[in-house]
């Protein structure tokens, strides 16, 4: 009967779709178990900093030798977030990369990864939390003393009054970076004051900082959090012919930041250098898993960062920022 | 003219093959078992080896409770929207009424100093009142649903984002933790059963609870007939005394419940709520729901299929990465399931019951 | 509303009190008359055709007397009693059952489910009060098979039936749940010759279990046989009323309107033949009126 038939015909097809995105490997006697991480990050796939975490990880799979699959959530949701963490627990991999935006909401999964004998290191964030968890290292910047750091140049640089462009509030590790900013400046006497904008949308981004400029004319200085606030900021300035007058400076690395801090129209970067935030875990979990259980940093954190780009190195950084690597 | 029944020659008896094949959760059935034999395919070779069959996790009893728990939220807005689109109307809302009353939940409690189920309700009763108000305006102003419930969306996310941080300054409400510990009452949103290496979610109990509630409503109630009738023709069923404003608003407020129940969930299992929760979760409801055989076009559906539909969903969304795709091929892969599992829905639906619609 | 009892034996022939009477109904639509000074009455058993061409306020006087729309002037009776219509839910309460042509039933749904709608059969109680499915499938048949209708299956759906059977459903439907009058709407403007046939079998069964029925329609042929009086309208003005017994078909036919118009057609038409012939265009063929 047709009917029949057209059901055999289907199941076929899915057979063989299955067949095409099935792993290729499965145990078999006598071989080497493969070594598979699997990485959860709450980076969008679309945002091109969590995209050189990517290559980092994929260069480190290469060059160990191992299997790394890296998964995120469509939108920063902690909900779905522990659900991959959950996936990849269950997938029983040799070693989980996270990083760690909320240790509150992502505790209950990384505590079953844990107490599932899955040793798991934490990256990028949450460098103040992941040790009550049962992690194990830490690869990171920690965020309050880059913005530390960040604060000190800035004063240095003569900046009294500054606003400090938050795009995720809430992401710990970005209201700490805020946070050691305004203190360093405070130590010398200036305050910085906090605005929210949007991640997403670069057009109400710009339309944010230019009307915070415009409310307070005695601002001289501005730090973003990243390049989804950094660009739109470059653009307000500009629009409000005011660039170069105003002491810019950034968290992380983008094309159109170094490029500006090359021509002096941006003070500073700050680089956590992300790349070895999905290199170097991948690194050490391999190291982990082949000769029982060595762990560098001796349960610290490894610090990728903070590392200052300015007007001297920014040409070579450049280069390696096209390539995906800065 | 015979009064008995008599044996009528233009009736043929099906076999119970196409009699199965002719109910309207018939395609989402095939369509799940379709995508349970894909990403368990792998492990085939496996008969008699349990160490082989569980290699890549998803027949482990971890990774089932994991596409359990990833279809039952899902499950539980694809029920409530289920019926809502047999009785004719969509509501694009109920994502951001998961992130808005998951808020007032937060908030409630954190701001306000709320016990948790004191904060539930008034959580449920804000859902009630938009989602009244949904089915108000859709009723009154004679406008598509479709536009109504878009303008509420925004409006919905909008406000939580506007108020959130008005009242606290930041776009996510943490530490609940301290409120939620050891509460009874948040055990029955957030634990999970243990029945030996299973951890079965609460989120998985509820879902089955809603669709055999849906289900029970749709075909065994006066008012499930009401709401065939209000999708099949508004018009016919105003003249013969169905209430059809009362059944729409009725609906309208079952789906915003269900967004409610999911953000509750959501919340006491986090701990925290955030502006941005249930962002796209209205079109993987609708998108289940269609899956499940219910027509855009209403008075036709099922909330079994809508069941099997959001199975199928979940089964996909962490089979995905256990097959290994990588991340950034996840939506394409997400995008032509789906797309084959209307399709081969919809294939199903015409073979069974002949009728071309 | 209650399920009727068998009427059959005191139907049979009319009581003297109306069903339903409309008393110089009018209605306008702005600036437009619709309807003026309509009269007609209906009595128990009997069956009123309403005709006229297109245009002529069969519609409107129609969504009158079934409670769409109030009238501006006039009254309507029901059983002696001069009734408002607040709704066509009232109408229907009140016993008028009116079956439009886009036939008020919903496709998706299977018959026993149509044919309850509004009115549904339950078991049990309190929170547990059920739909009785096996009663709405079982009495839809019965009540099908009395109006003489052999429907297959009840719970089959609605869009599968022809168009005859499904305003043979709606007609059941109204039947059974106690409708006094059954107005019908343009029933076999869609129909075949033979399913028209069926249609208007079922208006004599309902007839035959003491409705009252208005039956409006622009078909002669079809009005003749099943109606016992006429009511004609054209442009809004009731031309006349008439019993069966004072008026042939073609007179009907005429009084319809177009009658005249069909002879002066006619005569064209035999002008240009002749015509034709005369000055011998083309071979005889082209000439030949087509009969």
């Amino acid at each position: 009967m047709q009917l029949k038939k057209g059901l055999v015909g289907l199941i076929t097809v899915g057979l063989l779709a299955g067949a095409t995105v099935a792993p290729a490997a499965v145990l078999a006697d006598g071989h080497e178990k493969d070594i598979r991480i699997e990485v959860v990050s709450h980076g969008q796939a679309s945002d091109p900093f969590w995209s050189v975490v990517q290559n980092g990880v994929n260069a480190a799979a290469s060059d160990m030798g191992v299997t790394a699959n890296y998964s995120a959530p469509g939108t920063f949701d902690m909900v779905a977030m522990g659900q991959l963490i959950d996936t990849a627990v269950a997938s029983q991999p040799d070693g989980i990369v996270v990083s760690l935006p909320d240790a509150d909401a992502l505790g209950p999964a990384i505590e079953a990864a844990v107490a599932a004998g899955i040793p798991v290191i934490s990256m990028n964030s949450g460098s103040d939390d992941y040790a009550a968890l049962g992690i194990l290292s830490h690869v990171g910047q920690t965020e309050y003393e880059a913005g530390l750091g960040g604060g000190t140049r800035m004063g240095a640089a003569g900046v009294t009054k500054a606003l400090c462009i938050n795009q995720e509030v809430g992401n710990t590790a970005l209201d700490l970076r805020c946070q050691g900013f305004a203190d360093a400046l405070g130590a010398v006497g200036g305050t910085s004051e906090v605005i929210a904008v949007d991640l997403a949308d670069p057009a109400a981004t710009q339309a944010t900082v230019e009307a915070a400029l415009t409310a307070d004319p005695e601002v001289n200085g501005v730090l973003t959090l990243g390049p989804t606030g950094a660009l739109p900021t470059l653009e307000a300035l500009n629009s409000m012919g005011m660039t170069g007058e105003i002491a810019l400076a950034t968290f992380d690395l983008a094309p159109e930041v170094l490029q500006a801090i090359a021509d002096g129209t941006m003070l500073f970067a700050i680089d956590q250098q992300q790349f070895l935030q999905g290199y170097l875990p991948i690194v050490m979990l391999t190291l982990h898993n082949q000769f029982g259980g060595l762990i560098p940093g001796g349960g610290g954190v490894v610090l990728t960062g903070p590392g200052f780009v300015t007007a001297d190195n920014a040409e070579a950084v450049i280069d390696l920022s096209a390539e995906g690597i800065r | 003219m015979s009064e008995a029944k008599r044996q009528d020659e233009r009736v043929r008896t099906r076999n119970p093959l196409q009699a199965a094949l002719s109910r309207p959760s018939a395609g989402a059935i095939i369509a799940t078992i379709i995508a349970f034999l894909v990403f368990t395919w792998p492990l085939w070779e496996c008969v008699g080896d349990a160490q082989a069959c569980t290699a890549n996790g998803f027949l482990t009893p971890r990774g089932i409770s994991n596409w359990l728990e990833v279809a039952a939220q899902v499950g539980i807005l694809a029920a409530a929207v289920t019926l809502l689109m047999i009785g004719g109307e969509f509501d694009l809302s109920v994502g951001s009424m998961i992130g808005a009353a998951g808020m007032v939940l937060a908030l409630s409690i954190a701001e306000f100093g709320l016990d948790p189920w004191m904060a539930a309700l008034v959580a449920f009763g804000f859902a009630l009142v938009i989602g009244a108000l949904n089915g108000w305006l859709v009723t009154r102003t004679g406008l598509p649903s479709f536009i109504v419930t878009l303008g509420m969306l925004f409006l919905l996310r909008g406000a939580t984002i506007g108020i959130t941080r008005l009242l606290t300054d930041r776009t996510q409400v943490g530490g609940l933790r301290e409120f939620t510990d050891g509460d009874m009452f948040v055990q029955f949103f957030a634990g999970d059963l243990i029945i030996g290496d299973f951890s079965i979610s609460a989120s998985v109990f509820w879902w089955v609870l809603v669709t055999v509630v849906a289900w029970w409503v749709l075909t065994r109630t006066t008012f499930g007939n009401w709401i065939f009738g209000t999708g099949g023709n508004a018009t016919a069923a105003r003249n013969v005394g169905v209430p059809v404003r009362g059944v729409k608003i009725s609906l309208f407020m079952a789906t915003a419940a269900s967004a409610a129940l999911l953000a509750c969930i959501q919340v006491f299992t986090v701990a925290s709520a955030d502006v941005l929760r249930g962002e796209q979760k209205e079109l993987e409801a609708i998108a289940a729901s269609v899956i499940g055989g219910t027509l855009l076009t209403g008075g036709y559906g099922s909330p079994i299929g809508a069941f099997f539909g959001a199975l199928m969903l979940g089964m996909t969304k962490v089979g995905i990465p256990l097959a290994s795709i990588p991340a950034e091929w996840y939506f394409a892969v997400l995008g032509i399931v789906l797309l084959v599992g209307v399709l081969l829905s919809n294939w199903v639906r015409r073979r069974g019951t002949g009728v071309r619609s | 509303m209650t399920t009727a009892t068998n009427p059959v034996a005191e139907s049979a022939t009319s009581s003297d009190v109306p069903l339903i009477e409309a008393r110089s109904l009018t209605k306008y639509f702005g600036n437009v008359i619709a309807i003026q000074d309509i009269s007609l009455e209906v009595r128990a058993g009997e069956v009123v055709c309403l005709l006229g061409d297109n245009g002529a306020g069969k519609s409107t006087l129609i969504k009158t007397l079934s409670g769409v729309h109030p009238p501006d002037s006039g009254e309507i009776v029901l059983s002696g009693e001069s009734v408002h219509l607040a709704s066509p839910r009232d109408a229907l309460h009140r016993g008028i059952a009116t079956v439009y042509q886009d036939l008020a039933m919903c496709p998706l749904m299977s018959v026993s489910r149509n044919f309850f709608l509004g009115n549904e059969p339950t078991k049990g109680w309190g929170p547990f009060k059920r739909f009785d499915n096996e009663a709405a499938d079982r009495i839809a048949l019965e009540e099908m098979h009395r109006m003489g209708i052999d429907l297959r299956n009840t719970s089959q759906a609605v869009g599968t039936l022809s168009g005859g059977e499904r305003q043979s459903v709606a007609i059941a439907r109204a039947v059974h749940f106690g409708a006094k009058v059954v107005i019908l709407d343009e029933p076999t403007s869609a129909l075949g010759v033979k399913e028209a046939a069926i249609v208007l079998r079922y208006i004599v069964a309902a007839q035959a279990r003491g409705l009252g029925v208005i039956l409006i329609t622009h078909n002669v042929n079809h009005a003749y046989p099943v109606g016992e009086r006429f009511v004609i309208l054209d442009r809004g003005q009731q031309i006349g009323t008439f019993e069966k017994e004072e008026l042939p078909r073609e007179e009907l036919l005429k009084l319809m309107g177009g009658g005249a118009e069909l002879d002066k057609l006619s005569h064209e038409l035999e002008e240009y033949a002749a015509e034709v012939e005369q000055k011998g265009l083309g071979n005889s063929d082209v000439g030949t009126p087509v009969s």
